[in-house]
């Protein structure tokens, strides 16, 4: 399969900066044979072995792939559908980023209700009166378990409490 | 004798009040997590870890646990009822389970899952208690090599029994690894892999790691699947009682349950999925009338539904006894105890007997309330599955947010668990196995200090780790685990290879 290559390359290339951060270990060896660059260099022999074995066995599985129904029917999956799922995705990972930049300076009370109801009226379409009442109540019941029962302080942002 | 009056004492600390309420406490959040999809026990265990660091350790696991084995109580409901297991466990139930309530049995099926559920758990705690002191007995022999082959069989186990692919499963087993790495060497005092970011240099939590795979993650799954349309929630109809005759047939496979349940439980890698498997298969294959199977035999539901919870209880014994956990939810409780600076083991039980058996012996009255749970008030958990996953989706961002926040109050971590959120959707995507990930995660440091532990005594001369009996037969174990696996890789290849052949498609 196509996206096993990708994985084997991901793999090598991650292996090869690892053993390069691994070098950059600084070793005292004092009472320790091994220090502290050992155990990393055998966790990259390690990644470079499975992305070998993933090779081998998508190059095992291209050979059989031809007549495999199973491996024809994830084909079909990869449509322009799942492209669209994948932006819709990758847009609420943007949401959420936006949210927890917000959590600091505008603090938790505010930027929550915001960015849930953000997601609720994608998600949850048309449920006005629902969509509002939970990104209103939830953090406000969360903030206050958080802050005066368990103790935890969570952003105060710009608000007073 | 001594043991005898440790477990005895284990009920006193068990059946306090405070203990009493946090043992409800977790079984009810077990069942709700259960009950409800986008959130996993593992995930559950992790967000709580950050909340509940002012508890005692003792009440705190108590908690922990009863939502690990309360979450498989609750797994079946979905199952039965909309036919969509909420946990991988649960699957075998959906094939007989369903169909069961769409022949209006849905009360009967849910009651038969409750009593087996209750019934393995129990199987499966009395079973943990008698097998827990001459397993530390045998334990407290161990030294670093024998730790280090005992984490490496358990490791290979995990990687190539969970997902499709073994390379798959190595490939995630050694990217935990790597991730353990990073931080300071607790031996030398070097910084290692933290690429100049001050969050990095005390590792990466692993409260992170577990909530941005598997929570994170999941509602990134989940939203996908939102588009696709849903299926319908059949009604919770008649009264949760089974007839005489449905007793009957269920009570030998819920004996054979219980039994392989717990048995497969303790082994690593094999976990609560594969019993139920298993389970399936042999009351398959036991009955007079296997054609039944698939179109709503009650012993489809009785014997994987008892096997999955005495498969979490068999799971407790290596993590308990060895201190190493077998499977990905079990190296989440273990990352708990770690937290309380708490080290399971043989030791343990010599230097916490109250704590081992407190926790042990919640797990008798954490099923007894299960199955009150369970039986009569069913239909409030029900009625969760009613909120529209559009709502719940969210909220579970929020409480994940919210739980990594009251770690450390930084943002950056926010960040850092996004991060995994997003990889655990991409290796939902592309058949990674995230289980071995969190148990390399989990065991990485312990494995480094065993393996440089052992190194150090003798000499840096690698022979040490095929020293003993016991780490000859482990490395043999491990080694035949591999080879098994790429044996069976191998000739599942060649017959899909002949069937091309002689089948033109």
């Amino acid at each position: 399969m196509f996206i096993d290559r990708i994985i084997v390359v991901c793999t090598v290339v991650l292996a090869l900066l690892y053993f390069y951060g691994a070098s950059l270990i600084p070793s005292l060896q004092i009472g320790d044979p091994l220090g502290p660059k050992a155990f990393p260099y055998l966790i990259g022999i390690g990644l470079l072995i499975s992305a070998a074995w993933l090779l081998l066995e998508t190059l095992q599985a291209g050979k059989a792939d031809a007549a495999d129904p199973q491996e024809l029917a994830d084909h079909a999956d990869m449509g322009p559908e799942d492209n669209r799922h994948l932006l819709v995705i990758a847009g609420v990972v943007a949401w959420i980023a936006f949210y927890f930049a917000l959590f600091e300076p505008v603090g938790f009370l505010l930027a929550t209700p915001v960015s849930l109801l953000g997601l609720m009226v994608y998600f949850n379409r048309n449920k006005w009166v629902a969509n509002v009442l939970t990104s209103v109540l939830f953090p406000v019941g969360i903030y206050f378990l958080f802050s005066k029962v368990l103790g935890v302080n969570l952003a105060k942002g710009l608000l007073p409490f | 004798m001594d043991s005898f009056i440790h477990i005895m004492n284990g009920f006193s600390v068990s059946l306090t009040p405070i203990n009493l309420w946090y043992t409800f406490l977790g079984v009810f959040m077990g069942t709700v997590i259960g009950v409800l999809p986008g959130i996993g026990p593992a995930a559950g265990i992790a967000l709580l870890i950050p909340v509940s660091y002012g508890l005692n350790p003792t009440s705190a696991l108590i908690m922990m646990a009863g939502v690990y084995y309360g979450a498989q109580y609750g797994g079946s409901v979905t199952s039965i009822l909309i036919n969509t297991p909420g946990e991988s466990s649960s699957v075998m139930t959906a094939i007989d389970g369903h169909q069961m309530a769409r022949k209006g049995r849905a009360g009967a099926a849910l009651a038969i899952s409750a009593w087996g559920s209750f019934i393995g758990g129990t199987i499966g705690v009395i079973a943990l208690t008698l097998l827990a002191v001459p397993l530390t007995k045998i334990a407290l022999g161990f030294g670093p090599p024998e730790y280090f082959m005992l984490m490496l069989v358990a490791l290979t186990a995990v990687s190539a029994l969970t997902g499709k692919s073994p390379a798959k499963g190595m490939l995630a087993m050694m990217l935990g690894l790597a991730i353990a790495t990073i931080g300071t060497d607790l031996q030398s005092g070097q910084t290692r892999f933290a690429m100049g970011v001050t969050e990095l240099q005390d590792g990466v939590g692993f409260v992170i790691v577990v909530v941005g795979l598997f929570a994170l993650g999941e509602v990134f799954s989940a939203m996908e699947e939102h588009f696709h349309k849903r299926s319908e929630i059949l009604r919770l109809k008649g009264k949760l009682s089974l007839t005489k005759e449905e007793w009957r047939r269920s009570i030998k496979p819920i004996a054979r349950g219980g039994t392989i349940g717990f048995l497969i439980g303790l082994l690593p890698g094999a976990g609560a999925t594969i019993a139920t498997i298993m389970s399936y298969s042999v009351e398959k294959n036991m009955s007079k009338h296997p054609q039944e199977f698939g179109k709503g035999a009650i012993e489809g539901v009785a014997g994987p539904e008892t096997a999955n919870n005495s498969a979490t209880a068999g799971a407790m014994v290596p993590l308990l006894t060895l201190g190493v956990p077998g499977s990905g939810s079990t190296a989440v409780l273990l990352g708990a105890f770690v937290m309380y600076g708490i080290q399971p083991g043989p030791l343990l039980f010599q230097s916490r007997p109250d704590l081992v058996w407190g926790l042990v012996n919640s797990m008798y009255v954490g099923n007894v309330m299960l199955l009150l749970l369970n039986l009569p008030l069913i239909g409030l958990f029900v009625r969760l599955l009613y909120i529209p996953t559009g709502i719940l989706l969210p909220l579970v961002i929020v409480l994940s947010t919210v739980g990594i926040f009251s770690v450390n109050g930084n943002t950056l971590e926010l960040y850092l668990c996004l991060m995994f959120g997003v990889l655990g959707y991409v290796f939902r995507k592309i058949d990674i196995p995230l289980a071995p990930l969190v148990l390399a995660l989990v065991l990485g440091g312990m494995m480094e200090q065993s393996f440089r532990q052992a190194m150090t005594l003798s000499g840096g001369n690698p022979k040490i780790f095929v020293g003993s009996v016991l780490t000859i037969s482990l490395a043999a174990l491990s080694v035949f685990i591999i080879g098994h696996t790429v044996y069976k890789a191998l000739s599942r290849k060649s017959r899909l290879r002949s069937s091309a052949q002689t089948s033109p498609t």
